[in-house]
């Protein structure tokens, strides 16, 4: 048994080496690899030169002028497009934790086999395998893909993207609350149940008190995660940094993309920040 | 021990406190995100329910014609390979960067933990900007490649694969290292044979978790336009073949589902 466990993981390794040497075979055998590039003297130029109109000391083809981030005026229009971003991320997240609520009982396992409380049934069991499913599928998805699909319905602006991101974390949060529930400490419940408690009553005091904490703490690192990816989502969902970004680049005003990443650092600075306080919190409370 | 009945009393006001303060702020960014979301008309554009209806219907069968099939491998198998790449790269340099992070490898005292600090600081730099936003920039500054999207994933990758890995090795037991040290192992060999092999089976399931991200990451690298599943699932939804669409969103949940499996089982072959 432990030998075959044993060559198991030594077959995964060497699986994955050879993967990974395919993989970078496939890729330097390209014909559009980039290695010359990456090597060459004027694509370090090129890089060079975007970089200084990055930093404002090369006007390049913007024209010239101020460089946005030395602007007042700049920093407070993109100000409330940060504004917004934040807002389509903390959507998102109220979103996905709303979801989770009022799905993720029936998605563990103890649950739904009435292990916990309540009487185990055919469809309680579909309805297991369903959402797990569900799960699986709305987190293989990137929130990328899921904005792309979701333009097609939804008009431009914070929904759409916040949707987008909220479907994804969805499925992250969904699974990883429904493991806390399978692996937390039965005696409670059982205890509950035995004193006569409802299932309601039950689901109150036995189950919420334990699972809430993780629940919270996954979703405070989630928020975390989204926030980088909001302005990503913005590129199509039209919301927030991520369309300027795009309109800035496109249009060569680099400067004014250097001004984005700037306020795209603050945020995720911030959100660490405030996500760790409230982490803080939830172990304290 | 004198007792003075106020120290406990307080602290449990404390936390009563502290429950209190955050149900309000997390109640209160629930109410402030949704009442600020824009529910006023127009949400769904014109002809957007018909087409959410024609999407879901699309999934009846998806496309699965021999020709599109093997276009779909075809995507798939490239977004493997930058993925795979993207990670490895990632791991070769993620490993050392975080040795130096966890700050058990180095010169002697302060020194150390100064060039441990500073390492922690790119290393938090490198993640906190998007895959996505870095593989903007390289095409913007090197020109569209493979190499391009490649070192795109790697780089924000590395720094979330130091900053776990130097948290695992620091969080090893410290009784077998003191064993190690008081037996006149050098820092080195502390590490090659005490922390490495305590933290490994964490680092490899780490590992692939992220190797599981980087498929996704690597599928959304279409948008600075290289080839691979988003690629072609941006090209079909630009057609209105939604059939097509579900059949390149099966492929990608088939990826993730596989690397999700084969991760589960090397991590129950080595025990944890």
């Amino acid at each position: 048994m432990t030998r075959s466990r044993i060559t198991f993981a030594r077959a995964s390794l060497y699986g994955f080496l050879t993967l990974a040497v395919a993989s970078w075979v496939y890729i330097l055998a390209g014909a559009d690899n980039g290695l010359e590039d990456l090597f060459s003297g004027q694509a370090w130029s090129n890089a060079c030169s975007f970089l200084r109109q990055l930093s404002g000391l090369d006007a390049g083809l913007s024209g010239g002028g101020q460089p946005a981030f030395l602007d007042l005026g700049r920093w407070a229009d993109t100000g409330k497009l940060a504004y917004k971003t934040l807002l389509m991320s903390v959507l998102a997240i109220s979103f996905a934790g709303l979801g989770v609520l009022v799905t993720f009982l029936p998605a563990a396992r103890n649950v739904s086999n009435g292990e916990l409380g309540g009487r185990p049934s055919a469809g309680l069991g579909a309805l297991y395998h369903l959402l797990r499913l569900f799960f699986a599928f709305t987190r293989a998805v990137p929130e990328l893909v899921w904005a792309l699909v979701i333009v097609f319905f939804l008009s431009p602006g914070v929904l759409p993207g916040a949707i987008a991101l909220g479907l994804h974390n969805y499925g992250i949060v969904g699974k990883l609350s429904a493991e806390v529930v399978e692996n937390m400490d039965p005696g409670p419940a059982r205890a509950l149940r035995s004193a006569g408690a409802g299932n309601l009553q039950m689901l109150a005091y036995g189950i919420i008190p334990q699972a809430m904490p993780q629940f919270l703490t996954y979703l405070l690192y989630r928020w975390e995660v989204v926030i980088r990816t909001t302005v990503v989502v913005g590129f199509v969902s039209a919301g927030g940094l991520g369309r300027e970004f795009r309109l800035n680049l496109s249009f060569f005003q680099y400067t004014d993309v250097a001004l984005i990443i700037l306020w795209y650092l603050i945020l995720v600075v911030a959100v660490d920040l405030l996500s760790a306080l409230l982490r803080r919190m939830v172990r304290a409370g | 021990m004198i007792w003075t009945g106020t120290p406990k009393a307080s602290g449990l006001a404390r936390v009563l406190e502290t429950r209190r303060l955050l149900t309000l702020a997390l109640a209160g960014a629930l109410v402030w995100s949704l009442a600020s979301a824009g529910w006023g008309g127009g949400i769904v554009h014109t002809g957007g329910g018909n087409s959410f209806k024609d999407f879901l219907l699309a999934l009846f069968p998806p496309e699965l014609s021999p020709g599109f099939l093997k276009l779909a491998v075809a995507a798939s198998w490239q977004t493997v390979v930058h993925a795979v790449a993207g990670i490895t790269l990632a791991i070769v340099a993620g490993l050392p960067l975080g040795v130096v992070a966890s700050g058990s490898l180095g010169g002697p005292g302060r020194s150390r933990l100064a060039i441990a600090a500073g390492v922690r600081f790119v290393l938090a730099f490198m993640r906190s900007i998007h895959e996505l936003v870095w593989a903007v920039l390289f095409v913007a500054a090197f020109g569209l490649s493979s190499l391009a999207v490649v070192l795109a994933i790697a780089i924000p990758y590395a720094g979330i694969l130091g900053c776990i890995y130097s948290e695992l090795l620091n969080d090893v037991p410290h009784g077998p290292l003191d064993g190690l040290r008081s037996s006149g192992a050098s820092p080195a060999r502390v590490l090659l044979y005490g922390r490495m092999p305590m933290a490994l089976t964490d680092m490899l399931s780490y590992g692939f978790y992220r190797f599981e991200c980087a498929i996704r990451a690597a599928a959304i690298m279409s948008f600075v336009g290289i080839r691979g599943l988003g690629f072609e699932i941006q090209l079909s939804l630009n057609d209105l073949r939604f059939d097509e669409v579900w059949t390149l969103l099966l492929f990608l949940f088939g990826l993730v589902l596989l690397v999700d499996y084969w991760s589960a089982r090397v991590r129950r072959s080595l025990g944890s």
